[in-house]
């Protein structure tokens, strides 16, 4: 397998068909990750602010809200691009043979892999957008602290596709996927500070959850409120992961269209 | 149509946990030709094609498409094939006219190019009506011709189609076999794999009979019969294989078992001394037709093609 076979043309292309299908049913794929995070935001940020009050970030107290929103965002992020990669890119490597009749046109592996990959980041940053665009209305975010944190959504989108597509490149079944998502997408949306600080945890757990990924992510997306000392280790680690994910992902899904 | 300097399989061998399912195959597809690789099941056909089109990676051996080698060059060489693989992998999310639009995209062939050439291929493929159409919509034949359409987007130089008509009925078949012949004489060069001795007949230039994974003999299909069978054979039902066996070698005849009676092939010259003689053991059926491909398989490896 060569990765030095894609084309800039190809992983467009691959994108672009996955963008069309995407297009066709543009209503009804937006309204989730709108609808999500603003059901979110009502129901915690309503509901749990005038109970919790502020919480303390970086020792600074901050309205619960506003602690939120970011987490709101990273969590758009993760379950937009990570079901993308691994249940549509399931469905297309198994069921439909999408991408096994994109390897009849002109295209490579590499150029249907990152084109696959390139869309279910994509679906995560949309997510991700939506979702910071909702936090800006309410007042809970800036939008220029959104548009720079457009590259970190970037990351965390293609870091969990990345990982859908490993896990879509893993199981046999698409019950299977079930597995990660109670093993490891729920734990690390509920646990690595995205609704509360994970200091609030047992030490032991808060460090085991401030290893999962998506603690980097939310940390980093949090800068507005206040930047964590080690955020360069915590950028690294996301890059880390983004690329050990992608080559795996990629080994994977190889041997199910060449032999 | 352009020219192309054709199609060379070099020493294709590919294995399995160390069980050989091709075993060197050679063979070069010429313009305007039909090649057919035929054979049972399991013989080899679909690793063959994958092969030449480069999912299928060979142990040893490879495939020269003009300037391209395959499978190193592959995604470059497809910009020049049009691929018709077993799976009917056509786009549920797209009507019938937007499978091609958007296949086209990956051909670098877009806009209103690519609106033009899927309205032609519809036009060709006979679904002009269907255009708007879903594709669960469509019977079986229709999705086969829509697949056979979607590889004709980029004009190519070459087709493989790999078992496109198991399934159709006999007017799909019919339809299917109309196109090939068009692409053929528009100078296309075809690879066909098929277990359908009459699709292997009636439209191959050149046949490669496949078992197990090797060529056991190959030639156009009238030569193949012609040499290893002769013109005409005997069906015979109620006669013993002893009286058989002994008529056989009387005139230098080639006979087996076959369903409940036996094959007989009738000399080439002065057949109906052997038919006489089969005839007076009064059988109980007895059948004079033309030798056929599968007589030709049944001589060769001992099993009829299914």
């Amino acid at each position: 397998m060569k990765l030095i076979s894609a084309t800039p043309w190809g992983i467009y292309s691959v994108w672009w068909r996955h963008f069309q299908v995407y297009r066709s049913t543009w209503l009804v794929n937006c309204l989730p990750p709108i609808s999500e995070p603003i059901v979110y935001l009502l129901a915690f940020g309503y509901g749990l602010s005038p109970l919790v009050g502020e919480v303390e970030h970086l020792g600074r107290a901050v309205p619960y809200a506003q602690f939120l929103a970011p987490g709101m965002i990273a969590i758009g992020v993760l379950f937009q691009s990570f079901f993308e990669g691994a249940y549509s890119s399931f469905i297309r490597l198994n069921f439909q043979k999408t991408w096994q009749a994109l390897l009849t046109a002109p295209l490579s592996y590499s150029d249907v892999f990152l084109g696959d990959w390139f869309w279910a980041a994509t679906k995560g940053a949309i997510a991700g957008i939506l979702t910071g665009l909702v936090a800006v209305l309410a007042n809970l975010y800036a939008f220029s602290s959104l548009v720079l944190s457009l590259p970190l959504i970037l990351l965390g989108s293609l870091l969990f596709g990345a990982f859908g597509l490993l896990v879509a490149g893993v199981v046999n079944k698409v019950d299977q996927v079930n597995v990660p998502i109670f093993l490891v997408i729920i734990p690390m949306f509920t646990l690595t500070g995205t609704y509360f600080p994970r200091d609030t945890l047992p030490p032991l757990l808060a460090q085991l959850a401030g290893l999962l990924p998506l603690a980097a992510l939310v940390d980093l997306l949090r800068w507005p409120l206040g930047l964590v000392p080690w955020w360069p280790l915590s950028l690294l680690w996301l890059v880390l992961w983004m690329g050990i994910m992608a080559r795996l992902a990629a080994l994977r899904i190889y041997p199910r269209l060449f032999s | 149509m352009p020219h192309f300097p054709g199609l060379t399989a070099y020493d294709l061998w590919k294995s399995y946990n160390d069980v050989a399912v091709v075993q060197g195959i050679s063979f070069s597809l010429q313009p305007g030709e039909i090649v057919g690789l035929l054979g049972p099941n399991g013989a080899g056909k679909t690793t063959t094609v994958g092969m030449l089109f480069g999912t299928v990676i060979p142990s040893r051996g490879f495939v020269q498409f003009g300037p391209w080698q395959i499978p190193a060059q592959a995604a470059q060489a497809r910009a020049q094939m049009g691929i018709v693989t077993q799976d009917d992998n056509l786009d549920p999310d797209f009507t019938v006219f937007k499978n091609l639009t958007h296949f086209a995209h990956h051909y670098r062939i877009t806009g209103q190019a690519a609106k033009r050439r899927a309205g032609e291929l519809l036009a060709l493929v006979n679904l002009e009506d269907r255009a708007t159409a879903q594709v669960e919509e469509l019977s079986g034949g229709m999705k086969r011709r829509l697949v056979l359409a979607r590889a004709l987007l980029n004009h190519p130089q070459v087709v493989f189609l790999d078992e496109p008509t198991t399934g159709l009925d006999p007017d799909a078949r019919q339809d299917f076999w109309r196109l090939v012949l068009h692409l053929k004489a528009n100078g296309c060069g075809i690879l066909l794999t098929t277990h359908y001795m009459d699709e292997a007949q009636r439209l191959c230039d050149r046949l490669l009979l496949l078992q197990r994974g090797r060529v056991i003999d190959e030639g156009t299909p009238t030569d193949l019969i012609a040499r290893v069978i002769g013109r005409e054979v005997a069906e015979v039902e109620g006669v013993s294989g002893d009286q058989l066996n002994e008529l056989a070698q009387g005139y230098g005849a080639w006979y087996r078992a076959f369903g409940s009676g036996h094959l007989i092939t009738l000399p080439d010259q002065n057949p109906e001394a052997l038919w006489g003689q089969i005839e007076a053991h009064h059988p109980r059926r007895l059948l004079r037709r033309q030798a056929n491909l599968e007589d030709v398989f049944l001589r060769l490896t001992g099993s009829v093609l299914e």
